[in-house]
């Protein structure tokens, strides 16, 4: 009952101080784009950052990612999360924002194939008018598809000053954004957690880092970053492959024609799919890492203590282990190598070498986080450290919060160390996401907006002097 | 089977009849339901004894009220936000449900003020959307500013100059400030200043801008800028308005900014640091150190609960003592003689002593004891807490009538609340040596001065009060007033005794002159000179004065090489012998210049400390004077630049 009467009537502006303005919420990153509606609490579309170039032109999303002749996989990001090939960003973000998005737009009658009639018979001059009439509806329409909603977009801590002022450009001249606001990825997965001041530990797919967020504002000197993410996790799991005895071969699924079960270790007894055409490695490796990324979710644990992992290992090897069977078939059972792989976020030492693997000591996730607090005002670390928030896909390995608790308590002994991870699955991955999400729903949040006047006014610079 | 029928086989009396629980049937009866059909009957199974049958209350949820009226409608209403600044340039849109074309003022004023700036300034567009008024948002007025000082260059220079702190940094620096408001964590983060007019200055300088540049491109601390900013704002702040017009919160800003001290906030980060930087077991240790500390603490406290529930105990006259006494009348009369007698002096150690007699108490000298008004009370105060040991020490007495009220006030405030010095004052609460019984008036405490006083002192106190503008009676005795009277009123004393020990010193050097004059005339020498004085007398004891005839002109002769206004005073000292031969007490010799501007009160209390300095050198002088006329001539002549000083203070106040 009250519900009804709350819905029907204003919305509770004095309660959470939301004020919709169907404002769009645009979260890049390297191995997921994300996008969605603000004020809802999931993106409603989430791609992959890789798309496939077949032929001269590009295709968007998870579903045309398949084996065929001339594809190729490309990535719009280089691997520190900063856009770099702008004509794939703005063509994947358009097919996000303005396809996926928006409904299906009507042609326009004068271009749909049903007016042809009405012409008197000179089939080519009516055509070339409708056309030629039409072109300035069609190409206002193209040229402002997202007229009507702001654009949020969220960026690494680190983006350079000139991907920033392409972002606004893109925002404000091919769409038509009315308003426009570029956040960093940290100071929104803070804002998702609720809070305005926190150590921001974001362990995602392409990089690790680490940032310092005092009032809703990046510490720009506590910035720390290292490789240590998922593809990292996932070039330690191919070289623990490639160097265990026998050698684990990485089939993708897509090769496999069929197979048989076998006995655990015995060699795989499955068919093999060929292709008539050759298969680039932008596209194997791309589903190989699907493999990988199964493997992550189902094998791999952190090592949770006591202690680090190497001097335990022995200790290791009685924990229970877990059967993974690979595509072809082939299985073996993991015991202590699925904390192996992951203990190289935390000790150096015991990284793999293959694949870039070994990180110098500062970069490993208590390095990050000691390093990130020496850059701020040792006023600020006690509350800091006492509000960390977890969040980034490669943070959900069992055992994270945990092994992150046990080397913060080692560090700072005499501190209250609290860990803010969000329990649910989607809230830890699209952290940023949603807090872009409530932040551009926050009634609040409308006087800060670029709007296009000032774009207008002082040029793609605007968003240096204003998204600090 | 029902009560009915076993009361029926049993032979007892039917329910109706039966007395002894009325009350109860009469409580039941109503509270049965009527009921119907079947249930009446089943209910009636029960007899008398009605069955409990829980009745089952058949409640739906209630059916949906659905309102004939059509749905709401809703639409996409733009609005603007005052607190952009940007003049209602930005329109966004957000769902609002459509109200009544009659209403939508109401709605708008409710909403929030509709700002008449950026309706005027899109004018336009609200004639194209068909007269729908853009409505500011709620949330603009949640918009808030700091203020950051402001200066113009006249004022910095004036004010703000400093060697290592150019103009543009300190814009820069408050241009941050106003950006990241005052959020100094945020501030220093972003804190990166680069000199720009470095490359101006080209090469010919360059040795000169590389040596500047390092100062600069250093890292300034937290501290740093804060001081800065905090000095930037204090003397803006004081230029604007100076200190003394400031009001109460204001000031109050002023004087915290003024005291930023970035030297200790730095020492205080250091310590942070040093704390967040010691291990778990340094942690630990820490903390049980402070434990430690504070059981140390307790127990010291228990301890001296203890003790002092000790000494009060031992305080207590004991039980054991022989009351045989106090049985017979004359006992019982001695015993309140005894009472009377403590009552009427009120000094409640002090009587004690004659009771006592083997009690150091009696050791203090009578003299104290007898010493004028002011000092008396604290000769009394300083008897206290002697004999308050000889008691602990020595077996008491019976005859001793005295702890009654000892010990009543010894035990009560154990148990009270300790008041704290504010909440003293707030109620008034003062603690006294001891009390008279029933109430006083203050004034009478000031009678009470004069009546230890003669006559002749009386009036010269009264005199030097009038002179002051004091009534002899205080207008208003509040505590406060009343001991500010007290030390006025000592002060005045002290300068009346100290007249009259210098009128006195005058007469006795006076007749000390009389008799060397005689003496001279005598042998018959008649060197002159004003070494006269200074030649040791005793030598000339032997030719004790005969002749006196040429007094006068050796008088005069002495006179020259001492003070001028000698002669005018003798007249007067000669009185004042009279006096000290009148009240020839053992007065102290408390020696005081007269207060200079005869101010009330502080003036007065501010020259008591050197009144009490001067009293040695003064009772010396006396007793050196008084023994032994022949003094050198050195302490004739302080003395009689005393007696100067005294006379004409003297002089003053018969003015």
């Amino acid at each position: 009952m009250a519900q009804q009467t709350l819905s029907s009537a204003m919305p509770p502006t004095d309660i959470y101080g939301g004020d919709e303005v169907s404002a769009l919420v645009l979260d890049p990153g390297y191995c997921q784009t994300r996008a969605g509606f603000a004020g809802e609490e999931m993106p409603k579309q989430v791609i992959p950052s890789f798309y496939g170039h077949i032929d001269g032109r590009d295709i968007f999303g998870d579903e045309v990612i398949l084996p065929r002749a001339n594809f190729e996989v490309r990535n719009y990001m280089n691997r520190d999360s900063v856009v770099e090939d702008w004509d794939g960003a703005t063509k994947i973000w358009e097919h996000l924002l303005c396809k996926r998005l928006q409904p299906e737009r009507p042609t326009p009658p004068s271009k749909n194939g049903l007016n042809i009639g009405d012409g008197d018979g000179d089939g080519d001059v009516s055509m070339e008018d409708a056309s030629g009439g039409g072109a300035e509806n069609s190409v206002g329409d193209l040229e402002k598809p997202l007229a009507e909603n702001p654009v949020l977009m969220t960026e690494a801590p680190w983006n350079s000053a000139k991907a920033r002022e392409k972002a606004i450009e893109i925002c404000m001249e091919s769409w038509g954004c009315p308003a426009f606001w570029l956040s960093r990825t940290p100071v929104l997965a803070a804002f998702a957690a609720g809070k305005a001041t926190a150590l921001v530990v974001d362990v995602g797919g392409a990089n690790t880092s680490v940032t310092a967020i005092h009032d809703g504002t990046v510490l720009k000197r506590s910035i720390q970053r290292s490789p240590i993410g998922g593809l990292w996790l996932s070039n330690q799991i191919r070289s623990m492959w490639e160097t265990s005895d026998p050698r684990v071969d990485l089939v993708p699924t897509f090769m496999v024609e069929n197979k048989k079960p076998v006995e655990a270790g015995a060699p795989a007894e499955a068919r093999l799919r060929n292709f008539p055409f050759p298969i680039a490695p932008s596209f194997r490796a791309f589903e190989e890492e699907r493999v990988l990324t199964e493997f992550k979710e189902s094998v791999v644990e952190v090592w949770r203590g006591p202690g680090r992992f190497q001097p335990n290992e022995d200790y290791a090897k009685s924990q229970p282990g877990r059967v993974f069977e690979m595509p072809d078939g082939s299985n073996q059972m993991w015991r202590e190598q699925r904390y192996r792989v992951s203990e190289g976020m935390w000790d150096d030492t015991v990284a793999f070498d293959q694949h870039e693997g070994r990180v110098a000591k500062s970069q490993t996730i208590p390095g990050l986080i000691k390093a990130a607090l020496d850059g701020v005002d040792v006023d600020l670390r006690p509350n800091l450290v006492g509000n960390i928030v977890v969040t980034g896909s490669t943070s959900l390995l069992n055992g994270f919060n945990d092994r992150l608790n046990q080397e913060l308590t080692n560090m700072y002994p005499g501190l209250k160390i609290k860990i803010h991870a969000a329990g649910l699955t989607s809230e830890r991955r699209f952290g940023a996401w949603i807090g872009g999400s409530i932040l551009a729903s926050l009634g609040t949040f409308h006087q800060m907006w670029i709007s296009r006047k000032e774009y207008d006014e002082n040029g793609a610079g605007i968003v240096e002097k204003r998204c600090k | 089977m029902t009560s009915h029928d076993l009361r029926d086989v049993l032979n007892l009396p039917s329910d109706h009849s039966s007395t002894p629980r009325p009350s109860k049937k009469q409580r039941t009866g109503p509270g049965r339901p009527n009921l119907k059909g079947l249930a009446r009957e089943v209910q009636n199974l029960g007899g008398d004894n009605p069955i409990a049958i829980v009745p089952e209350v058949a409640v739906f949820k209630k059916r949906r009220v659905i309102s004939r009226k059509p749905a709401a409608r809703w639409e996409l209403r733009p609005f603007t936000n005052s607190a952009r600044g940007d003049g209602g340039a930005l329109v966004l849109r957000h769902w609002r449900r459509k109200t009544d074309h009659d209403a939508p003022p109401d709605a708008m004023e409710e909403d929030g003020e509709p700002g008449p700036v950026e309706n005027a300034a899109d004018g336009e567009r609200q004639v194209e959307n068909s007269t729908i008024k853009t409505e500011d948002s709620t949330f603009a007025k949640f918009n808030v500013d700091i203020s950051i000082p402001q200066y113009n260059d006249d004022q910095y220079r004036a004010n703000l100059e400093r060697s290592d702190w150019s103009k543009e940094e300190t814009d820069y620096l408050l241009e941050l400030v106003q950006d990241y408001d005052l959020r100094w964590p945020i501030i220093w983060d972003r804190y990166d200043y680069s000199p720009q007019t470095f490359p101006v200055n080209g090469e010919a300088v360059n040795g000169d801008s590389t040596a500047v540049v390092p100062v600069k491109g250093e890292q300034r601390s937290m501290e740093a800028l804060k001081a800065r900013y905090y000095e930037v704002a204090t003397v803006m702040m004081s230029v604007q308005k100076p200190a003394q017009y400031m009001t109460g919160p204001e000031f109050q800003l002023y004087e915290t900014m003024m005291k930023f001290d970035p030297l200790q906030e730095e020492a205080r980060k250091e310590f942070a640091l040093n704390t967040m930087a010691r291990s778990k077991e340094e942690a630990r240790e820490e903390e049980s150190l402070l434990l430690e500390m504070k059981r140390i603490l307790a127990r010291t406290e228990r301890f001296k609960e203890e003790r002092r529930e000790l000494y009060q105990r031992l305080d207590y006259p004991s039980t054991d003592v022989d009351i045989n006494t106090y049985k017979t009348s004359t006992g019982l009369q001695s015993l309140l003689q005894n009472l009377m007698n403590v009552d009427k002096t009120k000094k409640r150690k002090s009587i004690m002593a004659p009771g006592e007699g083997v009690s150091p108490g009696t050791a203090v000298p009578p003299t104290a004891v007898s010493e004028a008004g002011p000092n008396r009370r604290e000769s009394i105060a300083a008897t206290g807490p002697s004999h308050r040991e000889s008691i602990s020490g020595t077996p008491v007495t019976p005859a001793e009538p005295t702890p009654k009220d000892t010990k009543k006030k010894g035990a009560a405030p154990a148990e009270r609340r300790k008041l704290s010095e504010q909440e003293e004052q707030v109620y008034g609460v003062t603690h006294h040596d001891r009390l008279g019984s029933g109430p006083t008036f203050r004034y009478e405490k000031i009678n009470k001065l004069y009546s230890h006083k003669s006559g002749q002192q009386q009036l010269r106190i009264t005199n030097a009060l009038g002179e002051l503008d004091i009534p002899a009676r205080l207008a208003m005795p509040t505590a406060a007033v009343t001991g500010q009277f007290e030390v006025l009123w000592s002060a005045v004393t002290a300068l009346v005794d100290l007249r009259k020990v210098s009128d006195r010193l005058d007469a006795d050097v006076k007749v000390e002159e009389h008799k060397k004059a005689e003496r001279d005339r005598a042998r018959g020498i008649t060197n002159g000179g004003g070494d006269a004085s200074s030649k040791d007398k005793s030598v000339r004891k032997d030719g004790a004065g005969l002749n006196g005839s040429a007094e006068k002109s050796d008088e005069r002769r002495t006179e020259s090489g001492m003070a001028e206004t000698k002669p005018e005073t003798r007249p007067r000292s000669q009185r004042s012998q009279h006096n000290d031969l009148q009240n020839g007490d053992g007065g102290i010799a408390a020696a005081e210049p007269k207060p200079g501007s005869g101010g009330p009160g502080e003036g007065a209390n501010v020259d008591g400390a050197p009144a009490e300095v001067k009293e040695g050198p003064g009772a010396g002088e006396r007793e050196k004077l008084g023994p032994r006329p022949s003094s050198s001539g050195a302490h004739k002549r302080s003395a009689s630049v005393l007696s100067t000083i005294s006379d004409k203070s003297a002089k003053r106040q018969k003015k």
